[in-house]
């Protein structure tokens, strides 16, 4: 039988058990490092430290976490804070990358074409747009929990998916469905 | 109509262009991060379980004055008839290898989850 994250949680509260923490680092790092390098755009270096950077924040903060929100919500709001407080610390956010995006595109899940096209419109987004688009449409989050995530008001979060998408459906117009 | 698809489309590329992204390594290098987990906390709480176990025990023996119903019911215990006895030991015994057996059982599938 497979332990819900929440009774891998309060094994990290009850025991310090970092065995339990290890667990849920490995059922989520594929989405939050995914969403890094998103943010990043495609930065993988720089994703990955700040998606063991988030890890690390995580299990020393695990006592707030409430368990209000599902635990994959919560670590994306403590990805979101490490890439802001990076950016910050940067001063500009880090430039695509033409090559590396050639080599991150995968031909067994799309057409590379369309795939380099749309990281390449991800990419021009504003980070609001970017952030919220990739929250919701991207990870399946609902507006509540994405506003929760980057500490916005919900009405800005929908109109920052709304002007997202619709940004990217201009830009992939020769992509769209017939 | 036209307007859901081009949303359900772009939502699908999305999701596509973002894989499952193969660990590699990743979680090694988290947990190898991780500050030191503190054992101090484990014999903590023995010690604060232990601690209130023997308080409820010293409290149990003030208040049933000096324990001495247990005393009585002893006594009374050993002038029952002997095949009463004997059931009550048997029972007992079940109860207990039952609670143990359960124990281990629920151990068993906690250590192979």
């Amino acid at each position: 039988m497979e332990l819900t994250d929440a009774n891998l949680i309060a094994r990290v509260l009850v025991d310090d058990d970092q065995h339990a923490f290890g667990e849920l680092v490995r059922r989520h790092q594929s989405a939050v490092r995914g969403l890094l390098r998103q943010l990043t755009r495609t930065d993988l270096a720089l994703a990955d430290d700040l998606a063991q950077d988030t890890f690390v924040r995580a299990y020393k903060h695990i006592r707030s976490f409430r368990g209000e929100a599902r635990f994959s919500t919560w670590l994306y709001r403590i990805a979101y804070n490490c890439f802001r407080e990076d950016a910050r610390r940067r001063k500009e956010l880090v430039g695509i990358d033409e090559e590396q995006l050639q080599a991150e595109a995968d031909p067994q899940t799309a057409d590379p074409g369309l795939r380099h096209d749309l990281m390449h419109a991800l990419s021009v987004l504003p980070l609001r747009e970017r952030s919220a688009v990739l929250l919701c449409c991207q990870n399946g989050l609902s507006h509540d929990e994405a506003a929760r995530v980057l500490d916005i008001p919900l009405g800005t979060v929908k109109t920052n998916v709304l002007r997202g998408r619709v940004k990217l459906q201009k830009m992939l117009a020769a992509w769209g469905p017939n | 109509m036209d307007e859901k698809n081009r949303e359900d489309w772009l939502d699908r590329q999305l999701r596509e262009a973002a894989p499952y992204i193969d660990d590699d390594g990743f979680t090694a290098g988290v947990l190898q991060k991780l500050p030191v987990a503190r054992p101090r906390r484990q014999s903590l709480r023995a010690m604060i379980l232990i601690g209130t176990t023997l308080l409820a025990c010293a409290l149990a023996y003030v208040l049933s004055d000096g324990g001495r119903f247990l005393a009585v019911e002893i006594l009374r215990l050993t002038a029952l008839p002997t095949l009463w006895l004997l059931v009550l030991a048997v029972g007992s015994g079940i109860l207990v290898m039952a609670g143990g057996l359960v124990a281990a059982i629920s151990k068993t599938r906690e250590v192979q989850s």
